[in-house]
């Protein structure tokens, strides 16, 4: 019995064995399935919004390409994503594809160092676009701006670095209840005089009620972008003074050599009247605006405490969501040439573009797998990607025929007239950035005055510019020397692409290399 | 015992590859890094004292782009070039166009002079070569902005650069030139008259891409308002709105359209 009960349990083990073979061999699968290629997107959109609208085009994408996983990574941004991005990049860890802003401080040699152009590609039509009113037109030219920021922001003037995921710009928005109780009704500002005086009811209201009310949510971060917005005005003329080779656009170098050569100061009248207006914006904030960061002017907005929030349409959708009041947003106006207190310095009215396109991603130098990295952009970018994107986040689309949900159709309701791109006398450099931060307790509160922090700043600038001017420089030299190399792989393989490509590295490295000696010349001169 | 006789070209393909016989494919990896930007796997595969000359000259062009980018590391590829350079090849014209790029940008102190009389000399005896006429290009940055010694406030810098455009017969780099002489007249304040002419032949030429395009576009049109070619400043407003019609600048043009518009109709000429 005992023998019998041995074989039985020897027979069922060998059974169990067989059968479980048999299965692995025949039937079995993995428990998690896993696709070939895993790509990684970084970006620091975390505000409400851009992460739901990046998975809806992932969600898609992976359904049409089963071997492509796509991990959306979101990095907290301002302090943590920099020196994040630069570590990984550094040590060929970093992902796919990541984003990028020339506005980072310190950051300026990033994409020469580290991101691969994508000239080429964007010059062919973007096949995902196939079946749409964007069948056929080159990749480049689908964009709302085709591209403004990443041809502005290249470290090469021949070549594009970056594509970009939507449309921004900078809004007021106003807590409309909150409106009414102080001015009885909706008032839209219509030129800057009228947000003067809406600052000064609001204040008047406040002093009457005992409540603490101010004009304008306050932070440094949003005080950034309320002054560039306010300060143009005035510098039109300035500008248009310093646009030596007629290109209606000046850039970073531009606004710095001619600092160094002496062509403009804070201190002139139109300087200093476009600092005024940044006073009397910053007025209309809480005292020490300057220590607290944007979430802290949105939390004080979304609290009543506060008549306008003022920052990008990238906030539109948080506030939308976290708001219990009903939210109007308004463009600010810019200065007019009749305004009494600045018009004099005004030459005409300033404008806002047609539209920028913004959250701009790069293609990682290192990636393991740059195709398919750029296949998933160019479905990002492409009109149905752009509508599941836009659907699903409200924030606008970047490419023409993705259709703008109501919500946010006025967010392309721009201000025309005269721009001169990005030339905000703030921030030319991170130098010139750090020293108008130090001093900008000058400017604003009681004490302060646009005498006394121009003065300031022209004390201490001269050495800010130059070294400004010189890392400006330097970025340029970082491109412009490792293109030999290259030029000389392209010229030693043969076909078209191999041509085309030495021949637009040669022509790409030449004008950097003139821009680095124009550099050079007025750092030189200016000795 | 010996091994099956289906197996000895299997034993083969060892030698052969030591023998170089499969080399050209190995070349085509190292031109393919070097075009990649990876020059630490070219030096890893291949040697400096390596057979053939297109193999030295490739260790050499990874050897100045690779990190750490020391005078030591480029005088070490100067040597091979120096020697590359004797041929009378494309090799050779290759060897001394990167030579002088040495001196010009790879050094830790540039030497101006040296790079100018490098791409002159290979100018004169291989002209040409691509090389040569890419070299050419270069000397003339050089006369624009570093040669002679910027304290000459004589020196007619554009008059320098001119003077080689004749010698560039590859239409792409006379473009380039033609452009970069244009741009260093603005810099260098020079009249209008004498810098406006390169660009507009730079924007004729073609094939310029980027912001570089727009900027140029943009500016024939002012430059020619400015000069009163109210004709030309129409043409190249009505290129950029064409072209990029969404831009910031797009307001200002349209105004600057409308003046000119009306400049030509008063005389006549619209």
């Amino acid at each position: 019995m005992r023998r019998l009960r041995a074989k039985l349990g020897l027979a069922l083990l060998v059974g169990a064995y067989a059968g479980a073979l048999y299965w692995v061999l025949t039937r079995s699968e993995p428990v998690i399935h896993r696709r070939e290629v895993t790509i990684y997107f970084a970006h620091w959109q975390i505000e409400r919004g851009p992460p739901d609208g990046i998975n809806a085009a992932i969600k898609r994408y992976e359904e049409l390409n089963p071997r492509v996983h796509v991990v959306q990574l979101q990095i907290p941004g301002a302090t943590i994503y920099p020196q994040w991005m630069r570590s990984n990049l550094a040590g060929e860890t970093g992902p796919d594809l990541m984003e990028w802003g020339a506005w980072l401080p310190g950051q300026k040699d990033i994409p020469a160092r580290y991101f691969a152009p994508l000239t080429a590609e964007l010059a062919k039509p973007n096949p995902y676009n196939r079946g749409t009113s964007q069948e056929k037109i080159p990749w480049q030219d689908t964009f709302h701006d085709k591209l403004l920021a990443p041809k502005r922001d290249s470290p090469d003037p021949g070549q594009i670095y970056a594509v970009n995921i939507t449309e921004s710009t900078l809004r007021l928005f106003c807590n409309v209840e909150l409106m009414k109780e102080i001015l009885g009704r909706v008032v839209v500002p219509k030129n800057f005089d009228d947000l003067r005086k809406i600052f000064a009811q609001v204040q008047d209201y406040s002093r009457r009620t005992g409540r603490t009310i101010h004009g304008l949510a306050g932070s440094r971060d949003t005080t950034r972008s309320v002054a560039q917005s306010v300060i143009l005005a005035p510098l039109l003329g300035v500008n248009q003074r310093l646009d030596d080779g007629g290109t209606l656009y000046l850039y970073n170098r531009q606004v710095l050599a001619a600092y160094l050569a002496g062509r403009w100061r804070y201190s002139e009248p139109a300087v200093r009247a476009g600092l005024q207006l940044v006073r009397e914006t910053t007025n209309a904030m809480k005292p020490g605006f300057i220590q607290l960061r944007r979430d802290d002017a949105m939390i004080e907005f979304l609290r009543g405490q506060a008549l306008f929030f003022f920052y990008g349409t990238w906030d539109a959708t948080s506030l939308r969501r976290l708001a219990s009041f009903k939210i109007q947003p308004m463009k600010l106006m810019q200065a007019m040439p009749d305004d009494p207190e600045v018009g004099r310095y005004v030459v005409g009215q300033g404008g806002e573009g047609m539209g920028e396109t913004s959250l701009s991603m790069y293609l990682n130098k290192t990636s393991r797998h740059p195709a398919e990295a750029l296949d998933f952009l160019k479905f990002l970018t492409s009109v149905p990607g752009q509508q599941l994107f836009t659907d699903a986040s409200l924030w606008l689309p970047a490419v023409n025929g993705a259709v703008v949900p109501e919500a946010i159709r006025n967010f392309r309701d721009y201000q025309e007239g005269i721009s001169f791109g990005q030339a905000p006398y703030d921030m030319i450099g991170t130098e010139v950035g750090m020293n108008w931060d130090r001093n900008f307790y000058r400017l604003s509160g009681e004490n302060g005055s646009a005498e006394k922090f121009a003065a300031a700043l022209d004390a201490e600038m001269p050495a800010a510019v130059r070294q400004d001017l010189k890392a400006e420089l330097r970025a340029t030299l970082v491109l412009v020397k490792p293109q030999d190399p290259v030029i000389v792989g392209w010229a030693g393989l043969t076909g078209d692409k191999a041509r085309i490509r030495r021949e637009e590295s040669e022509a790409a490295q030449t004008m950097s290399e003139g821009l680095a000696l124009q550099m050079k010349l007025q750092l030189e001169s200016a000795k | 015992m010996y091994p099956p006789r289906s197996i000895l070209p299997l034993l083969l393909i060892g030698p052969l590859l030591a023998a170089g016989a499969v080399a050209p494919a190995g070349l085509d990896r190292a031109w393919s890094a070097l075009a990649d930007s990876r020059p630490q796997d070219v030096l890893r595969q291949l040697r400096r004292d390596a057979d053939s000359r297109a193999d030295r000259l490739v260790w050499a062009a990874a050897r100045i782009g690779a990190q750490p980018a020391t005078d030591a590391n480029m005088r070490e590829a100067e040597v091979v070039l120096a020697e590359l350079e004797t041929g009378p090849d494309e090799i050779a014209a290759e060897a001394a166009y990167l030579r002088a790029r040495i001196y010009q940008l790879h050094l830790n102190e540039p030497d101006f002079a040296q790079a100018a009389q490098l791409y002159a000399e290979l100018a004169r005896r291989q002209p040409e070569s691509h090389w040569a006429q890419l070299g050419l290009v270069k000397l003339g940055l050089l006369k624009l902005y570093l040669l002679p010694d910027l304290a000459d406030p004589g020196a007619d810098r554009l008059a320098a650069a001119e003077a080689l455009l004749p010698r560039i017969h590859e239409p792409l780099l006379r473009r380039d030139l033609e452009l970069q002489i244009g741009q260093a007249g603005i810099v260098l304040h020079q009249p209008q008259a004498r810098f406006l002419p390169h660009l507009i032949a730079a924007a004729q030429a073609g094939g310029i891409t980027g912001t570089a395009r727009e900027d140029l576009i943009v500016q024939i049109g002012v430059l020619s308002e400015r000069a009163g070619d109210w004709a030309r400043a129409r043409e190249y407003f009505e290129r950029y709105l064409a072209d990029y019609p969404t831009n910031v600048r797009a307001f200002t043009i349209r105004q600057k359209l409308g003046k000119v518009t009306r400049q030509l109709a008063q005389e006549g000429g619209a």
